[in-house]
């Protein structure tokens, strides 16, 4: 029996101390105590890190590591760096405390040319074993390597490496033993990035408490129709209803998710398909929100029709549902009335008594433009095209909408002075999109050329995405009337807190130059 | 560049600044600056508003005309150019990061970023780290073959500074020398440089 100076593994015997481990294997350990199913994983410590920083790898850590890898081959039945059924590593930094700066994760760790065709073989997906292959080096050159590479998806793994090597002047390594190695001075080594060592200086942060290194086992959710990969909210994120809120994507890995080239299914379809993994899911999220207390964003894994949690954290969530969960909580018995107060951001609370058009204000109007919305609100004057005129007749007390084709740093006091702005190029990422944003002010962008030819006449900008001819009749909601908010206010009130006072919503509308109903 | 152009090139890209602001970003001596203004001033080049000068429109025209002229030398400049090109490829990256810091993807569903959530601010924070060491080599690279370069290197890493201590409104507030405010300056001063128009 060897002894453990550098590692521990996370067996879900006893709960770690947080110092020891960091906060992401400290969040692994919770979830195995409540008896949930998490990808086996062990952690190098930050007593590792510490002894790193003042000598090197320590002595002893390769031979614990290696341990910790047969650990959890045998946990999986999988090899590392080869066999039939490879099994691939997630590398990811750890401080007790959260901080910026520190080592993105590495995924994929393990892939090699023949774990790859193994990989293609047990999936019969011959082009997802290369992609993982291929953002593994992608990331690897990019976070181990510090030097970020395109690699094209046409090309072999042999030129990646080349493209690799050329561009970092040095060659990867082979040997995923040794990848691995790599990626743990990466973490320790990031303990000392510029940004980390500013934000700790910054925050009051010990330099010597150190940083851990999780490894766990990569779960796939594309290994047959028993497998797939989803989110779930514990409750629904954009209203905060009392029911989960959840995507699945069947045989799939966490990446298609994101990429949008599939439609993920509601959670009635994984039923279906995976039902005692729902159930187990729904369990879960139960679990982890009476443990936290608060609304869980739970990502997890399906393979071969078994459960794993990969990540679950307090989920972001709009105003609506952040003002419901405070107020439903606190009736549940789960947070006290003070909590609930706090949960809820005083700019919340402002977005939630926004103006907005009156309820059918746009029934039969057929928009005059449409485009992608940029910056939410409404607002309605008249379109000029110049944003010295903008500025002139707002200075004069007209509401005027700006219109440009595009704009750039020169239109600033134009876009100051409207009440909103349109314009017939760009994305979501224009300089329109990012300086309305900046102001606050209702946004439209991409609306065609036409948009230049209302100049002239009086619209209504729905910073959702529409343009409408004329002054549409606007509501600003009242604090009191709001169901959750307004019970809010009444706890605020009585604790004497003053956090959500705002300005009558009636200076709201008259500065937007609505039409009142 | 002369003074002269210097100064006007200056307002231009500042637009509504004092003599002060322009001296910061051009170079110029405080005092120059000054004079520069107050003759632009008296020559209908520019018009004045509560200390705040601005280009009036035909000096504006005037001015972009002049730029094939002032900066033929740069534009052949192949380190400059490089440097240029580097700074566009970023340019991408640097808008995405300040649309996620300035609203919140919900499931699909893009909401203004209300700032409640620390952890997701300390992300894009530290994504506008990592790019502005992406960005050091580009900046160095305009600096060394146009001095007045540097200016902007300087006060990009003094807003990143101010936001990673915690301050956030110098990241993207419109009404000072924010991450974005410096970085769309440098992007004006570049366009203008080259030749170029902005696409969007």
């Amino acid at each position: 029996m060897m002894t453990h100076d550098w590692t521990l593994k996370l067996d879900g015997s006893a709960m770690p101390d947080r110092a020891l481990v960091g906060g992401k294997a400290w969040s692994i350990a919770r979830m195995l105590s409540m008896g949930l199913t998490v990808p086996p994983a062990f952690v190098i410590t930050t007593k590792a890190c510490a002894a790193y920083q003042s000598s090197g790898l320590p002595e002893g850590l390769e031979a614990e590591i290696a341990e910790g890898l047969a650990w959890l081959e045998a946990e999986t039945g999988r090899q590392f760096g080869g066999g039939q059924a490879p099994l691939l590593l997630s590398v990811r930094s750890g401080a007790a405390i959260s901080m910026p700066g520190m080592m993105d994760t590495v995924l994929n760790l393990g892939i090699t040319e023949a774990t790859e065709a193994a990989l293609a073989a047990e999936t019969g997906q011959s082009a997802f074993a290369r992609d993982t292959h291929r953002r593994f080096l992608e990331l690897y050159a990019s976070i181990v390597l510090k030097t970020p590479v395109h690699l094209e998806e046409g090309a072999t793994p042999a030129q990646w490496r080349d493209t690799i090597s050329q561009a970092a002047g040095q060659a990867l390594p082979d040997d995923p033993r040794a990848q691995l190695l790599a990626a743990v001075r990466a973490v320790f080594d990031s303990w000392n990035s510029r940004r980390a060592r500013k934000y700790r200086q910054h925050n009051g942060i010990a330099d010597d408490l150190g940083t851990a290194v999780t490894l766990q086992v990569m779960v796939f959710g594309n290994l047959d129709a028993d497998s797939g990969t989803g989110v779930l909210f514990s409750r629904n994120p954009l209203t905060g209803a009392r029911a989960p809120f959840g995507e699945y994507l069947p045989q799939a890995q966490g990446e298609d998710v994101v990429s949008g080239k599939f439609t993920p299914l509601r959670l009635e379809a994984m039923h279906e398909r995976v039902g005692a993994a729902h159930d187990q899911l729904l369990i879960a999220s139960e679990r982890l929100e009476a443990d936290s207390r608060d609304m869980q964003d739970i990502e997890f894994t399906v393979q071969k029709g078994r459960l794993y949690l990969l990540q679950a954290r307090s989920a972001k969530r709009a105003p609506e549902a952040a003002a419901r969960c405070a107020v439903e909580m606190v009736h549940e018995g789960l947070i006290t009335q003070s909590e609930a107060l706090d949960r809820v951001t005083p700019e919340q609370a402002r977005e939630l008594l926004r103006p907005r058009l009156a309820e059918g204000a746009t029934a039969g109007l057929q928009a005059v433009a449409t485009g992608e919305g940029a910056c939410p609100g409404v607002a309605s004057g008249l379109v000029v095209t110049s944003p010295d005129e903008a500025e002139r007749r707002a200075a004069a007390g007209e509401a005027i909408i700006l219109a440009r084709e595009t704009t750039s740093p020169d239109d600033i006091h134009g876009m100051i002075a409207a009440k909103a702005i349109i314009t017939a190029q760009g994305g979501a990422t224009s300089h329109a999109a990012v300086v309305s944003r900046a102001l606050g002010r209702p946004c439209v962008v991409g609306c065609g050329t036409g948009v230049l030819a209302l100049a002239g006449q009086v619209v209504t900008i729905d910073g959702e995405g529409a343009v409408y001819a004329g002054a549409l009749p606007m509501v600003a909601p009242r604090a009191e009337e709001h169901p959750f908010l307004g019970q809010l206010l009444a706890w605020a009130a009585q604790a004497g807190n003053d956090k959500f006072t705002t300005q009558p919503a009636e200076a709201d509308l008259k500065t937007l130059g609505a039409v009142h109903d | 560049m002369d003074a002269r152009h210097l100064a006007l090139h200056g307002l231009a890209i500042k637009r509504y600044a004092g003599a002060e602001a322009v001296a910061e970003l051009t170079g110029l001596s405080p005092a120059s600056a000054e004079a520069q203004l107050a003759q632009a001033l008296a020559t209908g080049r520019a018009v004045e508003t509560r200390g705040a000068f601005s280009l009036t429109p035909l000096a504006r025209v005037a001015l972009q005309a002049s730029y094939d002229r002032i900066f033929a030398p740069l534009r052949e400049d192949k380190g400059f150019a490089e440097a240029y090109h580097g700074f566009e490829r970023i340019n991408p990256d640097l808008k995405q990061v300040i649309t996620d810091w300035q609203t919140i993807e919900l499931r699909g569903e893009r909401r203004a970023n209300d700032h409640s959530d620390q952890a997701y601010d300390d992300r894009v924070i530290d994504r506008l780290g990592t790019l502005h060491e992406r960005a050091e080599p580009v900046l160095s690279g305009l600096a060394s073959a146009l001095p007045r370069m540097a200016i902007y290197g300087r006060k990009l890493e003094a807003a990143l500074d101010r936001a990673e201590g915690g301050d956030i409104a110098w990241v993207s507030d419109i009404h000072r020398d924010s991450y974005h405010t410096v970085w769309f300056e440098l992007h004006e001063d570049l366009l203008r440089i080259m030749g170029r128009e902005r696409v969007e």
